[in-house]
């Protein structure tokens, strides 16, 4: 039985601009199956027995609740921030649950490990102290104030420099981060990860960007997210259990996972268990 | 020289990883493959009508085939990566090039099945990728019963280059390397090559470097 | 006290400071050897993010995770948290180790405090480690003239001696061969002992 409380949130299925006719994108949300297509100029998202999914289009992806929407799909400001350039970077499907696959792109501490002379580089592998809370207006998690030494922060840079993050989770399966713009001091660049649960244990994955850049090419933009984002691949394939434990006993966190800690927390307070082990077999 | 590239691409990695262990620089083109299609577009496929990757651009002559940009690198720098100069050792190259085909056809498409969703039999791609790994693991046996490492003679050649990058994804495409030691050293000893760069999938091998020094506090930076 | 031995590979195939991945019963394993050569086997999970660490790295005397870089001394105790470098970890972050050793070229593995109990295959080279898709009744199939002695079996080929050390994984067999004729032949020969037991599975 799926808990209500995760048949209600809202889970990226299809990415707008690949929506074809039918038969369409045939895949699975939750366990079953669905079909994405255009029907007379709209989306539709339909179920197994044919039932109409509630549907809503953000962020260059359509987003599907297969229950009664409890919310609205959470807002991203800078989406429509002028000047910004949207940038969707396509699907990668990985072997695991996808409660994992948000948890990772909320961790820092692995950078030095899994994106080596890209976000990270030994021997600077220090996760200083940072601040999260729960935001009870929002109903999110945020982790702010989180500093991280990067080797190139950017290709202008001659020297490693420190970047500055925020992190939060919007949805069960969505989070985003903000990370300082090195050539735009005042802004920040904002990158989506929007992870669809196919199965407890599989997941699709569809990275999105927001970002002051008007010179980079577009394949380049994709293909450092892509690269990034399949680095982490392998990690998160060979994980054990494949489900994200909720039990506290069952892995060590530290002070640098406050965030994957909090996270955890408030999957566990709302009941969206999709994806978890409860208590350790 | 130009290459048109895919970061996720095993064949366009065979080139990055040859160029920059033999120290030639490439100009590389980012070209939009996944989502974008961008190389069955009409404008890629004026360049290479065959609408794949990589394509490897030097003055007029245009290569549209991985291994055959491998010959051409290693020909126009000094040939220390065809083997001996001898006609055994010249045909064992291409033969493990013409193999490096199979595992694309085989671990390669599994890869892309689990990771990309493309579409074929993944069983079949998986259990042709097992048939591959066997034969590459007894011949890396053997050749280590010799004191050898690499796939032709004495040091690495444009063979192991050709079929490291697929063997190295197989994890990608849900088959385990685990059950091949001989695939498993030899791949260490290709990673552990100077000047090697990794792809997303094949991690570094942190060993080589040492234990790192301790650093000022994150605070004081 | 005394667990069951397990046959997980030959020594030759675990040079100093590699890791690979192994088995104990139904537990899978890290097994590494460290730069100075000494063997360790641990359950292959890191305590913090449950990353298998047979895909980390080792460096001198220690085995990390290729995740979050943590460090591990022989003794299975976390020695370093690269997040954190001025902190001591607690001694409750511990890899769980299993008790390793070799004889005769092969990696033996056991729960910890299992009394040394090994078979005699003195007078033996190692040849190779090959993983059999088929049960064991396949494999034992494929050999006939072989004896069985427990985990290993003996027999002949072309008048020379061939034990093959077996490793029971279930659905699949993992076989460390041993002789002393021509490595290359008996290791074609496997190759054909291979084919023969996986027939009998389609069979």
């Amino acid at each position: 039985m799926i808990p209500q409380a995760v048949l209600n949130e809202w889970y990226p299925v299809a990415m707008i601009a690949l929506v074809g006719p039918r038969p369409g994108r045939q895949t699975q949300l939750l366990g079953s199956d669905i079909a994405v297509f255009l029907e007379d100029g709209q989306i539709v998202v339909q179920g197994a027995k044919g039932q109409r999914l509630a549907v809503t289009l953000r962020y260059g992806h359509v987003w599907a609740c297969p229950g009664t929407p409890a919310h609205d799909l959470f807002p991203i400001p800078e989406a429509d921030q002028p000047g910004r350039r949207l940038v969707d970077c396509g699907v990668v499907r990985v072997k695991c649950s996808p409660l994992r696959a948000v948890e990772n792109f909320l961790d820092i501490a692995h950078f030095p490990f899994v994106h080596t002379d890209v976000l990270g580089a030994e021997p600077h592998t220090e996760v200083g102290r940072y601040e999260v809370q729960i935001r009870e207006d929002s109903d999110e998690v945020w982790a702010t104030k989180v500093h991280f030494y990067q080797p190139q922060a950017a290709k202008s840079a001659a020297g490693g420099i420190v970047t500055e993050y925020m992190y939060r989770v919007a949805a069960p399966t969505a989070a985003v981060l903000y990370k300082t713009c090195p050539n735009q001091p005042d802004a920040w660049d904002v990158i989506g990860i929007f992870v669809q649960p196919l199965t407890e244990e599989f997941c699709e994955v569809w990275p999105w960007m927001a970002l002051f850049d008007d010179t980079t090419p577009q394949a380049d933009l994709i293909q450092f997210q892509q690269m990034i984002f399949l680095q982490d691949r392998s990690i998160l394939e060979n994980q054990i259990p494949r489900l994200l434990p909720l039990d506290p006993g069952k892995e060590i966190p530290t002070q640098a996972d406050l965030t994957s800690i909090a996270y955890r927390r408030w999957l566990k307070r709302k009941g969206l268990t999709y994806g978890a082990q409860m208590v350790a077999a | 020289m130009k290459l048109y590239d895919y970061v996720l691409s095993a064949s366009c990695y065979k080139v990055r990883l040859l160029a920059a262990l033999m120290g030639v620089k490439l100009e590389l083109e980012a070209v939009d493959f996944h989502p974008g299609q961008a190389h069955k577009s009409a404008a890629f496929r004026a360049i290479n009508p065959a609408g794949t990757l990589p394509v490897l651009v030097d003055g007029d002559l245009v290569l549209s085939e991985s291994t055959a940009m491998l010959v051409y690198l290693a020909q126009a720098s000094g040939k220390i990566w065809l083997g001996d100069a001898t006609p055994a050792s010249a045909a064992k190259v291409q033969n493990w090039l013409a193999f490096s085909a199979r595992l694309g056809a085989s671990l390669g498409m599994a890869r892309l099945h689990d990771m990309l969703l493309y579409p074929g039999d993944i069983e079949a791609f998986r259990r042709t990728g097992v048939e591959c790994l066997r034969e590459l693991e007894s011949h890396l046996t053997e050749a280590r019963f010799a004191g050898r490492i690499f796939l032709v003679g004495d040091s690495p050649t444009i063979a192991d280059i050709a079929c490291f990058p697929n063997v190295a994804l197989a994890p990608d495409g849900g088959v385990s390397l685990d059950d091949y030691p001989s695939i498993r050293l030899w791949s260490r000893a290709v990673r552990a090559l100077p000047r090697f760069i990794e792809m997303p999938g094949i991690h570094r091998l942190h060993e080589l470097k040492p234990t790192p020094e301790a650093v000022p506090p994150l605070e004081s930076l | 006290m005394s667990g069951m031995w397990v046959a997980n590979g030959l020594s030759q195939d675990l040079p100093l400071g590699v890791v690979m991945a192994g088995a104990w019963q139904g537990a899978e394993l890290a097994i590494w050897r460290s730069a100075s050569g000494r063997l360790s086997a641990w359950n292959d999970r890191c305590p913090h993010r449950g990353m298998r660490l047979s895909h980390g790295f080792v460096r001198g005397e220690t085995l990390s995770c290729i995740y979050h870089g943590w460090a591990y001394g022989t003794d299975g105790a976390c020695s370093k948290i690269p997040a954190h470098p001025a902190m001591v970890p607690p001694a409750a972050i511990k890899a769980e180790v299993y008790q390793c050793v070799e004889a005769e070229g092969v990696i033996w593995v056991a729960p910890a405090g299992s009394d040394v109990d090994l078979p005699d295959l003195s007078g033996l080279a190692a040849v190779r480690s090959v993983t059999v898709q088929a049960g064991l009744a396949e494999v034992a199939h494929a050999l006939p003239g072989f004896v069985c002695e427990g985990a290993v079996w003996r027999g002949q080929l072309d008048g020379a001696a061939v034990a093959l050390v077996v490793q029971d994984r279930g659905a699949l067999v993992r076989i460390h061969a041993l002789g002393t004729g021509d490595r290359v032949k008996v290791s074609r020969w496997l190759d054909g002992m291979m084919r023969l037991a996986e027939q009998g599975v389609l069979a």
